[in-house]
This record gives structure tokens, C-alpha cells and sequence, in this order.
């Protein structure tokens, strides 16, 4: 049988047990505060990171990691036994990341097969889940391409911002900084789909919010996956799994997102990624 | 009843007479200027103590807008000029009571659809189709209104006609039924039997046949509708923004003559007193309107005594209202947004420019200026969104008195038009909150309707009379405070009546209250009340925004 890796950025918010369980190669974006490099994930906590970003006199930034440590990678997998390697990574729209992975790849024809998620935390989490179950069952590439081209359409990514400031810094999202100029205050509420963050609604109060997430989330049922996506609101996260009655074959997990997507949607978000059936 | 022998001399006259085109023509301009007389009486008699919806002024203003569109015409037709009635009243119907006037007028345009002169059997018919009308066009009927009013006079149509084919018989049969319609509407309503008044919609509809009987009668009307624009409409237009110097002051003659005028010499003579010359002939009535600098302030009324009669002198401060023009352009515009072709459009109707900043802020491609007393026509709210490069549009009235003119404005319109309920701001701006400009149509204003119910609206005004109303003692100049509308207390200081309102509101049970301060009260007065009820309510987000609306020094968002 044919060993093929799944590698992909520190975005994807899997949770470290899966990672081990299924050696899945994790190549970290990079978060620059105040002209240092911390490697996402690793070299600074994400409680850390939430604990600094109100003091901070300059927003912090995001970097990809570079074309060449992703060769690295690549090669290093290559050589250890593992005859192909599906790329998986956050949507071209949000980062540099699939293009980095991708010049990477170009050296390594027909062994490297680099796929855009066409979303991002667990969205993309979800595929290289999937991709590396299938990998660990079968090894088949082209199994494993098939499961994720099936899967994508049936992904989705909802959230509530506690605040629009951070997205429309990030310059990634072209209309958050036409809505910035609301005179109230309000909590916007984002989707992602094929790639894009589309804004769906405002609400003026969380507990507002709270209650339209959940339809939201019910209005996507009936699902498969679960995972409810948080930036630093351990607690409302909880909660609002709580609320959600289900009845799913495998677990919903809460996730803190990583800094790299905080720094773009800032603390207190929430919000869920899905699998529909 | 005994009748003066001068009057039952003009009935005859008149029975004689075939009652066109232009009979109807004239009884309009009757209706409509022995309205415009009463406008005040019918004015006051606004039950809610707070002056923003004055139904005397938004009939007049439809009657107005009726009389204009046939004030030139020659049509002999009966129908047709009714029919071209019914549709300028439409246009220009204004408030709830303007509407339901044009809807009565439309459903008598409707069923004398192909006469050339009115009968007594067609008058009885139109009415009933406009009481039909009428009632048809109001989702939830209240008794007590202008609709009473209509219904008791159709019915005693109805019986009459079995007793009588005179017209002008009819017409003086319906008037006395719509005098007793107007006073037993107190019995009908608890809102008016409270403040001790009659309905003011009902008391309108009343003078405008009053008017047209008194025409016939020879009785004076005071004033004559045959001349130029009302002083009102003076105001609107808004080409006084540069005022030639020398005009100071608008002054308004009306005046009877002695003898013949000598046009010329008349004209000349006014050129030397001032600009802006208008002269109008009604029957044996004329008006004169000019502008005179400070100086000559008492010349035309004084050359005027010499030529005829004088009935009234009325003057306007120009240069006054001219400062206050430029001291709200001032105050920057609210910037729309653009709407893409082809996704939906929302307009706005809301009372200040401070409210109008939030809602601009939001996203609302059109914003319609409710003014002082929020009764834009159906015209004014179809030409703010008939422009925009789509057929998608949603209609924010935030106020009661506007929900009819909206609907009239969605049924007129070629494109696709909603209207969402919305009768207060707070309920406007959370539907504003739902809005997905690309978004499905419907759902986006399903969604909408939903949002309404989600957001408790306060409002704090000065109570203009005393009154009591839902159980709730007011005493002149107290400030009273309305929860969605419903009164809940009324207190000497601002303070206690906001503390008052969001108690009956149960506060504690929400986490966000917004203020939007009005023009009658400054930043730093909405400052320190707004910092009491941060002490009061710790644990909630309280907003502050400036709001500029008339009449309300606080509209409260509470959710």
C-alpha cells in the first residue's frame, strides 16, 4: 500500500491529539508583534497572545510560512518513506499560504498535490481530517482527492465578530471597511463559503447574537461534524454547545482559533464550522 | 328647519344647475378652503399631547395637492374630474388622516366611473364605495375616526335616497350626519373621550362638506383658495435659499374692493413697495403676496385700506427663516450609500439628521426627512427611491402616522416594493440590521419583520395639555414617557421620567441601552442624564448618540 502525508498550515485548528494521531504535518504561520516572529501555535500561547493584544501600541501582523520550509518539508517527508503528499491549506483569499505551498511543489511533480480549502479553521480542519483518515486506511491519492472534492461543498463556516475593527486592519476583506462607518455598535455576523467571507447580518447585543448563531446553526441540520469555533470566550463557547442540542455521531469539539486568525477577527469571537450530511 | 330665504334662494338656483365637471370643481375649492380656515381648530384637536402628526395641516396639504390637479382645468366631465381628484390626493396624501381622505375620494372616483353630471342616486353610490374603500384600505379598523364618520354619512345616504332625488338635499342630510358622526366619536374611543375632544380626522372631513354646503349658501368661506400657493408651501420651496436683499418681510393681503382696479397703475405702485409680486382673484376676494424690506413694513396693508377691505393681514419673518435654513445645511449631509444595480434598496423615513447620520451609516440607500411633523406624501416617498438603479426596495416608515402613505407608495410604485411596520426608530434601525444587500428579497424581509418585535422603544417628550391617558395623570409641561407607545409615567424632571421608563421597561432584564438625544435639549443635559443611568445600571452598555429629532428629548433603544 502506498504511504501518502497530509501536510497543512497551523490554521487548520486541529486539535494536538489528532494531529498525533494521525502524523499530520503541520507547517505554522507566522505572527509578528512588535517586530518579533513567533511561530503560530507554538511560541506563543494563545492565552498569552490575548493577554497581550490590548497593550499592544501597533496591531500585530500575520506572515506566511516561506516557500523554502515548506520544500523542506516536502523532501523530509519524501525521503521517509511516504510516497505522496496532498498539501491542504487556508483559501487563497485570506493568505500567501497556497502559494508558498504550491512554488514549493512545482519541484516535486506528481508527488505534491497542493489543494485550496476554500475556507479556513476547522473548514479546512475537516478536510485534512478526512484526507488523513483516508490516507491512514487506504493511502490512496486519488481516494483521498475524491473524499475532499466531495466534502467541500458540504462545509460550512459561520461566526459572530465582536467587532469589525480587526477584520477590516487585516485588509483582507474588502467590504468590512465600508461597514467599519456604522455609527452603532454592532457584532457582525460573517460566512464563509467557497473561499469568501460574506457578511450575513449585524446584531447590537451578544446575547442577540448568541440566539442567532444557533439558528443559524440549526438552519444548517442536519449535520455530520461539529466544531465550535472560538477566539478567547472559552466560556460562551461552552455554553452555546450547551444550547445546541445534538445528537451527532462523533463528538462536537470547542476550538480556540488559532493567533494567526485572531489577530484577524479579534478576541471574542464565536462562532462554528460544519459538515453537513 | 326653517331656512333663511336668501339661502333656500341659492338652493333653488343651484338645483338647477348641473352639477359637472366644473360645479365640482368649485365645491373642491370650497371644501378645501373652509378646511384651510379651520385648519387650527382641527389642528388642536390632535388627542396625543405632543404636536408631531397635525391633522388639520396633512388634510389641507391633500386637499391641496387634490385641488391643484384640476384647479386649471376646463373638463366638463364629472368622473373625470373626480377621477384626476382622487389621484392628486393620493399623491400628495399625508399622515394617516390625509390617506384615508384619498382613499375616500378614490373609492367615489370608483363607482361614478362614467357619469358626466352627479345625481342624487350616483352620490349615494360614491359614497358607499368610498366607505368601502375607505375602511379596505386600513389593516385594523378603529371606530371613533374619520372611518366612522364616513360610514354614518353613506348610511344616511342610503336611507335618504329612498325619501329624496335632490342632490343639494342629500348634501345638507350628510353634513348634519357627519357633525352627529363627530361628536359621539368619543363614545367610540377611550382616547378621546380621556382628553375630552372630538376626532380630528372625523372633524376634518366634516368641514370639508360643511365647506362645499356653505358655498352653496352664499355663507363665507374667509378665505379664497382660487390664488397662488399656500404660505406653507411657501416654506418648502427651496429656492429661498438666496434671498434677494430687500426682502425682509412676506407679507399677505386679502381684501375685498370698493370699485374697479386699475391693473397698471396697481402693479407699479406695489414695484416701488417691494418683489416678489403675486396677485390673486377669487370670487370677489383677492389676495396680494409680496416681500417688502424692514422699512416698509405697514405699506401694503396701509395701501390696500385705501383701494377696498381688508380681511387679514399675514407676515413672515423671511430673513429669520432663512438663518435657520442655513444653519441646517450647515450641519453636514448624511452620505447614502450607493446601491448596486439590481440589490436591494432601503429608504428611510426618519425625524433628524442626526438619526438620519445613523441610519446613512448603516447602509440605507434613501433617506426621507419626516420634518416636524412626519407626514411625507406618498409622492415624496416614491420619488426619494424611484431613481435607484433597482427594483428591490425596502420602506422603513419608523412612525405610525407614515405606515399608510408607505403602503400607498409600494402599491403606486412599478418596482418591487415592501414595507416593513416599523413605528418607532429603534424598531427601524434593528430592521436595519438584517439587511444583506445582495440578499433574497423575501427573506431579507421576513427577517426584518422579525427583527421589530426585538427591541423595546422608550421615548420622553413635554406633555402640551393636561391630560390623562392609559391610566396615567399628565399635567402641562411634565415630562411624560411612552413605552411603544403606550404612556407609563409622567414626571416634573427629565430624569426621573427617563429612570421611570425603563423601570415599566424591565431594564435590569436586557444588556444595551441607546439614547438619541433630540433638538430640544443640548449634548451636555443628555450628557448628565445619560451618566445617571450608567450609575443606575452598571452592568449594561448604554449608548449615547445624537439623534436632532423635534418633539422627543430622548428616543430610547432598549434590548
Amino acid at each position: 500500500m502506498l504511504k501518502t502525508a497530509i501536510v497543512t498550515d497551523s490554521t487548520a485548528d486541529i486539535p494536538d491529539e489528532t494531529i498525533n494521531k494521525y502524523n499530520i504535518q503541520v507547517n505554522p504561520n507566522i505572527l509578528i508583534i512588535e517586530n518579533q516572529n513567533f511561530r503560530d501555535g507554538i511560541d506563543l500561547s494563545r492565552n498569552e497572545f490575548y493577554e497581550l493584544l490590548p497593550s499592544l501600541k501597533n496591531p500585530p501582523t500575520t506572515a506566511t510560512a516561506s516557500s523554502g520550509s515548506y520544500q523542506q518539508i516536502y523532501e523530509d517527508l519524501l525521503n521517509h518513506g511516504y510516497d505522496q503528499i496532498v498539501s491542504l491549506h487556508v483559501s487563497k483569499q485570506f493568505s500567501g499560504v497556497l502559494n508558498a505551498a504550491s512554488t514549493a511543489a512545482q519541484i516535486f511533480k506528481n508527488r505534491v498535490y497542493v489543494i485550496d480549502s476554500k475556507s479556513v479553521s476547522m473548514g479546512l480542519g475537516f478536510q485534512v481530517i478526512e484526507s488523513a483518515r483516508t490516507a491512514h486506511d487506504t493511502g490512496d491519492i486519488i481516494k483521498i482527492i475524491n473524499r475532499i472534492e466531495v466534502l467541500q461543498p458540504r462545509i460550512r463556516l459561520c461566526a459572530m465578530l465582536d467587532t469589525l475593527e480587526y477584520l477590516h486592519r487585516s485588509g483582507r476583506v474588502s467590504w468590512a471597511r465600508a461597514r467599519i462607518g456604522n455609527l452603532l455598535r454592532v457584532k457582525t455576523f460573517i460566512e464563509v463559503k467557497d473561499g469568501q467571507a460574506r457578511r450575513i447580518e449585524d446584531v447590537r447585543t451578544r446575547r442577540k447574537g448568541f440566539e442567532r448563531l444557533l439558528n443559524f446553526l440549526r438552519s444548517y441540520e442536519p449535520l455530520e461534524r461539529l466544531a465550535i469555533l472560538h477566539s478567547n470566550a472559552e466560556d460562551e463557547a461552552k455554553k452555546f454547545l450547551e444550547a445546541y442540542s445534538n445528537n451527532l455521531k462523533e463528538d462536537p469539539i470547542i476550538v480556540n482559533v488559532t493567533t494567526t486568525i485572531g489577530t484577524h477577527v479579534g478576541p471574542k469571537g464565536l462562532g462554528f464550522a460544519v459538515v453537513l450530511k | 328647519m326653517e331656512l333663511d330665504p336668501q339661502i333656500t334662494e341659492r338652493r333653488d338656483y343651484y338645483r338647477k344647475k348641473v352639477i359637472d365637471g366644473r360645479a365640482l370643481r368649485n365645491l373642491v375649492e370650497a371644501g378645501l378652503t373652509w378646511l384651510r380656515t379651520n385648519q387650527e381648530v382641527v389642528n388642536a384637536l390632535n388627542v396625543f399631547p405632543v404636536p408631531d402628526g397635525d391633522t388639520g395641516t396633512n388634510m389641507v396639504l391633500t386637499m391641496q395637492a387634490a385641488y391643484d390637479e384640476i384647479s386649471n382645468s376646463e373638463e366638463i366631465s364629472f368622473s373625470k374630474t373626480i377621477q384626476t381628484i382622487a389621484h392628486g390626493a393620493l399623491m400628495g396624501a399625508r399622515g394617516n388622516s390625509g390617506v384615508i381622505l384619498s382613499q375616500i375620494w378614490r373609492g367615489f372616483a370608483r363607482a361614478v366611473d362614467n357619469i358626466e353630471s352627479l345625481d342624487s342616486v350616483a352620490f349615494a353610490e360614491g359614497l358607499v364605495e368610498a366607505r368601502e374603500t375607505a375602511y379596505k384600505g386600513v389593516v385594523r379598523p378603529v371606530e371613533g375616526t374619520i372611518l366612522t364618520v364616513i360610514k354614518d354619512i353613506s348610511r344616511a345616504a342610503e336611507e335618504a335616497i329612498s325619501e329624496t332625488q335632490d342632490p343639494i338635499q342629500l348634501l345638507e342630510i350628510i353634513v348634519r350626519a357627519a357633525d352627529n358622526s363627530v361628536e359621539k366619536t368619543p363614545e367610540l374611543l377611550d382616547v378621546l373621550k380621556d382628553a375630552g375632544v372630538v376626532d380630528a380626522g372625523g372633524k376634518g372631513l366634516y368641514y370639508i362638506l360643511e365647506g362645499m354646503l356653505r358655498y352653496i349658501d352664499g355663507l363665507p368661506l374667509d378665505k379664497s383658495a382660487a390664488t397662488v400657493m399656500p404660505l406653507s408651501e411657501l416654506f418648502l420651496d427651496e429656492s429661498m435659499e438666496s434671498i434677494e436683499p430687500g426682502q425682509d418681510w412676506e407679507v399677505i393681503v386679502d381684501f375685498r374692493l370698493n370699485g374697479k382696479l386699475e391693473i397698471n397703475g396697481f402693479y407699479s405702485d406695489l414695484e416701488s413697495m417691494g418683489t416678489s409680486i403675486q396677485f390673486g382673484e377669487g370670487d370677489g376676494f383677492y389676495r396680494l403676496h409680496i416681500h417688502v424690506p424692514d422699512e416698509n413694513y405697514y405699506m401694503p396693508e396701509n395701501y390696500i385700506k385705501e383701494l377696498g377691505i381688508v380681511t387679514k393681514v399675514a407676515k413672515e419673518n423671511l430673513v429669520d427663516q432663512m438663518d435657520s435654513r442655513i444653519r441646517a445645511n450647515l450641519k453636514a449631509e448624511p452620505v447614502l450609500s450607493p446601491v448596486e444595480p439590481g440589490n436591494i434598496g432601503v429608504v428611510a423615513v426618519v425625524p433628524g439628521s442626526g438619526i438620519a447620520k445613523i441610519f446613512a451609516s448603516m447602509g440605507v440607500a434613501a433617506i426621507v426627512e419626516g420634518g416636524q411633523t412626519m407626514n411625507p406624501s406618498t409622492e415624496e416617498i416614491i420619488s426619494r427611491f424611484d431613481n435607484l438603479p433597482t427594483d428591490k426596495i425596502i420602506i422603513l416608515p419608523n412612525n405610525k402616522n407614515i405606515l399608510m402613505a408607505a403602503k400607498n407608495a409600494a402599491e403606486f410604485s412599478k418596482k418591487q416594493v415592501a414595507v416593513i411596520p416599523t413605528r418607532t426608530i429603534p424598531q427601524g434601525l434593528n430592521a436595519m440590521l438584517r439587511l444583506v444587500p445582495d440578499g433574497d428579497f423575501d427573506k431579507i424581509v421576513s427577517e426584518m419583520n422579525e427583527a421589530i418585535s426585538e427591541v423595546e422603544t422608550g421615548e420622553i417628550t413635554t406633555s402640551t395639555r393636561t391630560v390623562e391617558i392609559d391610566g396615567v395623570k399628565a399635567n402641562k409641561g411634565n415630562f411624560i414617557a411612552l413605552l411603544n407607545g403606550k404612556m407609563v409615567a409622567a414626571t416634573e424632571s427629565l430624569e426621573k421620567s427617563c429612570l421611570a421608563l425603563l423601570e415599566h421597561a424591565s431594564a435590569c432584564d436586557y444588556e444595551l441601552i441607546t439614547f438619541f438625544y433630540g433638538d430640544n435639549i443640548t449634548q451636555e443635559e443628555a450628557s448628565l442624564i445619560v451618566n445617571i443611568i450608567r450609575k443606575k445600571y452598571p452592568e449594561h452598555v448604554i449608548e449615547m448618540h445624537e439623534g436632532c429629532q423635534p418633539h422627543y428629548q430622548f428616543i430610547i433603544a432598549i434590548e
